[in-house]
């Protein structure tokens, strides 16, 4: 296919969530999430204090498709890519770094937070990810039986009829 | 590949509506966002112009519900069909896992379902992928439309071989929308227990 799968389970699941975990605490950011470059969330975490956060499918999709146009806008003038995106509002801040090639981490907050300790605790999280991430090259691909076709079938025909 | 989440038992799965611009992509997106109970889907996100042409894309998340205790959801995306948006479209395919190609019926639009079935081989290309290698079914929109050409001749310039799964359809009421979304979603959850 035309974008590496990305399987992530077990220990590497639970080493990601650990580290995000760490950033938000250290960075005092309401949202982070971990989507990978199809716009799919891998992982996330919202602070207790947090609002209700808004729809992760969407903010996933939307943050892909930017860092996209935004690599294909570098590609133009020449870069292979713009590494971070900040989009910054009244009230609060999206902020958004590659993970390597594979994923992009999103952190979402107010005002209150300081844009330089965001991005100070990130670049460390990022490598500590991104290491995790590449040893994930390396596992077997995933195999489903033809049980998972016949389950997936019967649900299609109770959804589209 | 399906993006599978085995920590939190979720397989997702990307499918792009592709074709000329006013075939009819977005209106197969909103007939599923109005027909899907509320539980079962998430927001419609769209992206247009002032004039309701997609700009760069729609989005319709979509859960299947748990096969073998995995969380099935696909993602479906429109791309904009305007010659012009040509950059906006070969992002959206990035990572896709089916395609819905509608065509239009409209007499005076058989070059342009030509044309955009060339353009979809091209972008595929450039991801470094041939079109044989993902599923695609070919939806032939607009079918009651006066002076509608015949659905063969619109295969002719499309789908010369005969490979596609074909549709008929009628977006604007649903006709053909559910069908036609069922048998791509069929061919790319067959693909996941095959492993291909």
């Amino acid at each position: 296919m035309i974008e590496p799968s990305l399987a992530l389970y077990g220990d590497a699941f639970d080493r990601v969530d650990h580290h995000l975990e760490e950033l938000l605490t250290a960075t005092g950011v309401r949202y982070c999430l971990l989507v990978d470059r199809k716009g799919f969330v891998l992982s996330h975490k919202e602070a207790l204090w947090a609002p209700r956060p808004p729809a992760l499918d969407s903010v996933a999709t939307l943050v892909a498709s930017n860092a996209a146009a935004t690599a294909a806008l570098a590609n133009m003038l020449g870069e292979r890519t713009f590494s971070e995106q900040i989009h910054q509002g009244e009230q609060g801040t999206l902020y958004v770094e590659s993970v390597g090639d594979s994923a992009l981490l999103t952190l979402i907050f107010d005002i209150t937070v300081p844009l330089g300790r965001v991005k100070v605790h990130t670049k460390k999280t990022i490598a500590q990810v991104a290491a995790i991430l590449e040893g994930l090259k390396d596992v077997p691909p995933v195999q489903f039986s033809e049980d998972f076709s016949k389950g997936a079938t019967a649900l299609l025909d109770d959804l589209l009829g | 590949m399906s993006t599978i989440n085995f920590a939190a038992r979720e397989i997702n799965c990307k499918i792009v509506y592709y074709g000329p611009g006013m075939s009819g992509k977005t209106t197969n997106l909103k007939h599923v966002f109005s027909k899907v109970p509320g539980h079962l889907r998430g927001e419609m996100v769209s992206l247009a112009t002032e004039d309701e042409r997609t700009l760069f894309f729609d989005f319709l998340p979509l859960d299947l519900g748990s096969v073998q205790g995995f969380k099935t959801r696909f993602h479906l995306y429109t791309v904009p069909g305007q010659v012009f948006y040509n950059a906006s479209r070969k992002l959206i395919l990035r990572g896709v896992d089916g395609i819905v190609f509608v065509a239009d019926s409209a007499p005076n639009r058989l070059r342009a379902n030509a044309e955009s079935m060339r353009n979809l081989r091209e972008n595929l290309a450039e991801h470094g992928i041939d079109v044989r290698d993902v599923p695609i079914v070919l939806q032939v929109n607009k079918r009651d439309i006066e002076g509608a050409l015949p659905t063969e001749m619109i295969r002719a310039v499309i789908d010369p071989k005969r490979e596609l799964t074909l549709f008929e359809a009628t977006a604007h009421n649903g006709g053909g929308v559910f069908e036609t979304l069922k048998s791509v979603s069929r061919l790319v959850l067959d693909r996941l227990s095959q492993n291909k």
